[in-house]
């Protein structure tokens, strides 16, 4: 069958159920089919799963053109989605096409949710089509004789990249492919991303930077042009002082005649528990919405979200409250009005969002935007610039995380074995470790096979073996296991199962809010008030409670930094203001905060840099507006308070916002000796930022990751079960020892370059430091708190740094304590 | 720089390596120092680095030397758990330590007896010295004082301008005296004082009464 045969199978398919293929999808079935890999560029809802499911089937059915009466059983492709509660919805497209065209093909998913059972007939016979995660598919590769299993794979979908790029799952995935290209005869590989700033980057990533497969791919772009209208929630009455944590609640009057003029709707909150309480209050409000108002986040039960999930697309349900859990794949198509709470501190985050709403052709996508403190207004301002301009940001890929190179290596040790200089030049190729030297090599199979650099007879260290030939091989039982349990990148807190006593899994929520709770005491969660009863093992078990409460799990993570097209909007606002030329609807509606602002301080012009100090019942406040960003101004003030310690020995707790930061002390700092000693220089800004990482807690946090992925600290396995009691120690624990007696470990000195390059952003810094050298240093002494200040004081996840000695604030403290 | 405190007319120099000495029996009181948990993990296949092996060693040598006891007691949890190459480092530190050593059994401590005992060291569940009571799990008595560890006692301070400091303590109640743990590479957990207790933080060689 030649090309022209096999794509008038296609569009017969397209025509009988209506529709016309799109021009970006035949390209990407004509690249795939001339043998080319590729990324394509498509956003969701656009039929992109049939971009590459039809030419992975057209495929087959080229080199097996008696399909019908001969069946060749095992593995031909592989779809890798990010998230496991997409894989249902692409399972169905693929069989939906599978069974028209009457191919004998076999579709299957495996991920974390499938059973035992499942997963050991798949091993014997595989799915002819296998759905699956990044995690799984590492455990596929730990599993024996992996490369059979993968032979006659031709294919590999990568979906939602650009989910998976800026993240150590993505480099799991680098890792992944970089096997699959040598043990897949004839491998495709193709991604698909939204839109995001480096999306030819992203290729490189996919692909490798200097790779063959590099040289013969095509970067395919759907170029479907959507009308996007944002409209803000503007208060109708505004409080002078934007006080932080108020979760947007006081505009859930304005919200409520948005959701029931239109058909479903789905309010996009920023973290899990600011999901709860909305969802909470809501009902406690308009009782009415009882049963059509659902809510959907990431630690719920999988079979309640799919409940959501198919609930609105049989348009039974009027209200969504949701988070991130819903920002991939999974078409709705009665959602016509989106919401977002709070800042979503990204554009291309925003816009997908906004792509939920209006999925028929030509509908316009809405959404709206409720500010939860009124500064965030000027985001909101800002945004509509954002979507105008279509100004989306970059997804930064890692570079040389020797934490997921170890993961990986035990990975193919614990299967078949691995000779090192095999598994070296694919590595090698991989965009995250094109710069890892032979000294790099060896320090890492040191690490794996002794445990340390260099031999030691007492040393009972045990993990891989070499192998008579050389093969680097896990032999010890115990060792295979914990590893298996431990592989995935996605770390946070110890996870425990929240189930009635009676069984019935809820969903599962932090130790460490578990861990302030008190037999008796009332949470809120999945919408629900649950009472705390024991814990057993990993499960929590609860029962029903009419009690109410106001407690909420909070989850750790996932707090987001602005991009920097979004801080540089942001400013350009700002300096509207300061200027009073074209201001928003946005930023009409805050005048009177602004003009709050102007008596007790200002609002800078693009030539000021403003800094701001007080004193309240808290402490000396000291706070300063770069406006760069979260992220930068993290790496400012760590870098700043350095800088001051060097004066004068100091002690502060810090705080940041999109907006600025904060240095609260017990004493004044002197300000005056800041702008005199010109402590803003980006002149030696490495080397003392370097310095000051050892003095506050970013780099311990950073390392805590580091430790799990690597192998170093075991967490156990909530759902199994399985407990390690004797093998649990805090990352804490381990980065101590490490900084007191082996500096010089990889590991460890990737918890400070992470810190740099992820978090910091280095280069970021520099510009804003630049930026400032011009800028006029405006130092106002307040009275009283400023609107501005606001959202900083009131931040209570804060930094600690200090250079002084310990016993000095000790005596300090005491001092306090006594009074 | 220790700190003395005086309990039932017996004094007690409180030192900031985590050890209590007692000036009138000549003996030091050490709880917790976890030995062979490097080891234990290493086994296990997590590369905890292994030169800490030897700070505890180091450590215990720099207290005992200090005071130079006649009886140096262990309020247990000396050894982390099952026997691996460490007993053999510690066994050597047993043969040139001239005091007389003796353990009251804590939970982690699952070795047997005997090994212990071919070492001359002393085994005990408790162990009663005049009014007082050493235990390793905290005990509450009617008459006796206690002196126990296990907790791994640490407490909170805050300050001016939200600081906040965590800190390994002697907790001291009427009855009771917690000690720190003493080893490397051991957690805490954090207590929170009443009103007629006494805290004793340790911080950068001091030991600083709270």
């Amino acid at each position: 069958m030649n090309r022209n045969q096999l794509f008038t199978i296609a569009s017969n398919w397209f025509h009988e159920q209506g529709w016309k293929p799109h021009t970006f999808q035949k390209e990407t079935w004509t690249a795939f089919l001339q043998g080319k890999h590729g990324l394509l560029n498509a956003p969701t809802g656009s039929g992109k799963t049939y971009a590459l499911w039809f030419p992975i089937v057209l495929h087959y059915i080229k080199q097996n053109p008696d399909y019908k009466n001969k069946h060749k059983k095992g593995l031909k492709a592989i779809w890798i989605t990010p998230l496991r509660a997409l894989s249902q919805e692409i399972k169905q497209s693929a069989e939906r096409i599978v069974q028209d065209l009457e191919l004998p093909m076999t579709v299957g998913i495996r991920t974390g949710d499938t059973s035992t059972k499942e997963r050991a007939s798949q091993r014997k016979n595989m799915p002819d089509l296998l759905i699956t995660t990044p995690e799984s598919l590492q455990l596929l590769l730990a599993s024996k004789n992996y490369d059979k299993t993968f032979a006659n794979c031709s294919a590999i979908v990568v979906d939602e990249w650009h989910e998976l790029l800026g993240t150590k799952r993505g480099v799991q995935m680098e890792l992944g492919l970089s096997r699959l290209k040598t043990v897949c005869n004839q491998l495709r590989i193709w991604g698909i991303s939204a839109t995001i700033g480096n999306l030819e980057q992203a290729r490189e990533v996919l692909l490798g930077p200097i790779t063959a497969e590099m040289e013969n791919s095509i970067l395919v772009k759907a170029n479907l042009k959507k009308k996007i209208s944002v409209k803000s929630i503007i208060p109708k009455q505004m409080e002078t002082f934007p006080w932080r944590g108020h979760l947007g609640l006081h505009l859930l009057d304005e919200v409520v005649p948005i959701i029931k003029k239109s058909k479903t709707t789905l309010l996009f909150t920023n973290t899990r528990s600011q999901c709860e309480i909305w969802f909470q209050k809501i009902l406690e409000k308009y009782p009415k919405f009882a049963g059509e108002l659902a809510m959907h986040h990431g630690s719920i039960a999988k079979e309640t979200r799919l409940w959501v999930e198919q609930a609105i697309r049989n348009e039974t349900l009027k209200a969504v409250v949701c988070t991130s859990s819903l920002d991939l794949g999974v078409d709705f198509a009665p959602v016509e009005t989106v919401i977002q709470i709070g800042g979503p501190k990204g554009v291309a985050r925003f816009l997908q969002r906004a792509g939920r709403s209006g999925h028929r052709p030509g509908e316009e996508s809405v959404i709206y935007f409720l500010p939860t403190h009124s500064i965030e207004l000027i985001e909101a301002s800002a945004l509509q610039v954002a979507v105008k301009d279509n100004a989306v940001e970059d997804r930064l890929p890692f570079l040389n995380s020797f934490d997921v190179l170890i993961q990986y290596l035990t990975t193919l040790a614990v299967s078949d074995g691995f000779i090192p200089e095999e598994i070296f030049s694919e590595v090698k190729q991989t965009f995250c470790y094109q710069g890892i030297t032979k000294d790099q090599w060896q320090w890492l199979l040191n690490f794996l096979v002794l445990g340390s650099q260099s031999l030691k007879s007492y040393d009972e260290y045990k993990k891989v073996e070499i192998e008579e030939g050389g093969k680097f091989k896990v032999n010890n039982r115990g060792v295979a296991m914990r590893h298996r349990f431990q592989i995935g990148t996605i770390v946070g807190d110890a996870v425990l199962s929240v189930v009635y006593q009676k069984g019935g899994y809820i969903g599962s929520i932090e130790e460490y809010f578990v861990s302030k709770l008190n037999p008796g005491d009332v949470f809120v969660f999945a919408g629900r008030n649950l009472e705390f009863i024991r814990i057993r093992g990993m499960k929590v078990q609860v029962r029903n409670s009419n009690k109410r409460s106001n407690k909420v799990p909070a989850w750790a993570g996932g707090r987001l930094s602005f991009s920097s097209q979004m801080s540089e909007l942001l400013r350009q606002e700002l300096y509207k203001v300061s200027e009073n030329k074209n201001m928003s609807t946005e930023l009409k509606s805050l005048t009177h905060i602004f003009e709050r602002q102007r008596l007790e301080s200002t609002v800078p012009t693009p030539k000021e840099f403003l800094i701001e100090t007080f004193k309240s019942r808290d402490g000396y406040h000291h706070i300063f507006y770069p406006f760069e960003g979260r992220a930068v101004h993290e790496a400012m003030s760590s870098l700043l308070s350095y800088r001051i310690g060097l004066l004068s020995p100091i002690t502060c707790s810090l705080a940041f916002n999109d907006y600025g930061f904060e240095m609260l002390s017990d004493k004044p700092i002197d300000i005056q000796a800041v702008i005199d000693n010109n402590l803003f220089s980006p002149e030696y800004m490495l080397s003392d930022l370097q310095k000051s990482l050892n003095s506050n807690e970013m780099a311990r946090r950073k390392f805590r990751d580091i430790a799990v992925i690597s192998g170093m600290v075991f967490t156990g396995y909530p759902e199994k079960g399985v407990k390690m009691k004797h093998l649990q120690s805090s990352s804490q624990l381990l980065f101590d020892v490490f900084r007191d007696y082996e500096a010089d470990n990889l590991l460890f000195q990737q918890a400070f370059t992470e810190t740099f390059e992820h978090q910091l952003e280095e280069g970021r810094l520099r510009i804003a430091l630049e930026r400032i050298r011009t800028q006029e240093i405006l130092w106002a002494k307040c009275e009283n708190a400023t609107p501005f200040s606001f959202p900083l004081i009131t931040d209570r996840l804060r930094e600690k740094l200090s250079n002084e000695k310990l016993a000095d604030r000790i005596k300090r403290m005491t001092k306090i304590l006594m009074k | 720089m220790t700190q003395t405190i005086t309990i039932d007319a017996q004094q007690f120099v409180l030192h900031p390596l985590g050890g209590i000495y007692w000036v009138e029996k000549s003996m030091l009181l050490i709880s917790d120092v976890h030995l062979g948990k490097v080891s234990h993990f290493r086994k296990f296949g997590a590369a905890v680095p292994q030169k800490a092996i030897h700070k505890n060693f180091l450590l215990l040598d720099k207290i005992v030397s200090e005071f130079q006891p006649f009886h140096l007691c262990f309020l247990g949890d000396l050894f982390h758990s099952s026997l691996n190459k460490e007993w053999d480092f510690f066994a050597n530190w047993v043969a040139k330590t001239p005091s007389k050593i003796s353990l009251v059994i804590g939970n982690h401590d699952i070795i047997a007896s005997e090994k212990f005992t071919a070492l001359d060291i002393e085994i005990f569940t408790e162990l009663q010295l005049d009014n007082f009571l050493l235990t390793h799990h905290p005990e509450e008595h009617q008459k006796l004082f206690n002196f126990c560890g296990h907790i791994h006692p640490a407490i909170k301070l805050q300050g001016f301008g939200r600081q906040r400091l965590k800190l390994p303590c002697f907790f001291k109640t009427k009855k009771q005296l917690i000690l720190p743990a003493f080893g490397e590479f051991t957690g805490n957990h954090t207590l929170k004082p009443k009103k007629e207790d006494d805290v004793f933080v340790l911080v950068e060689g001091e030991v600083i009464k709270i």
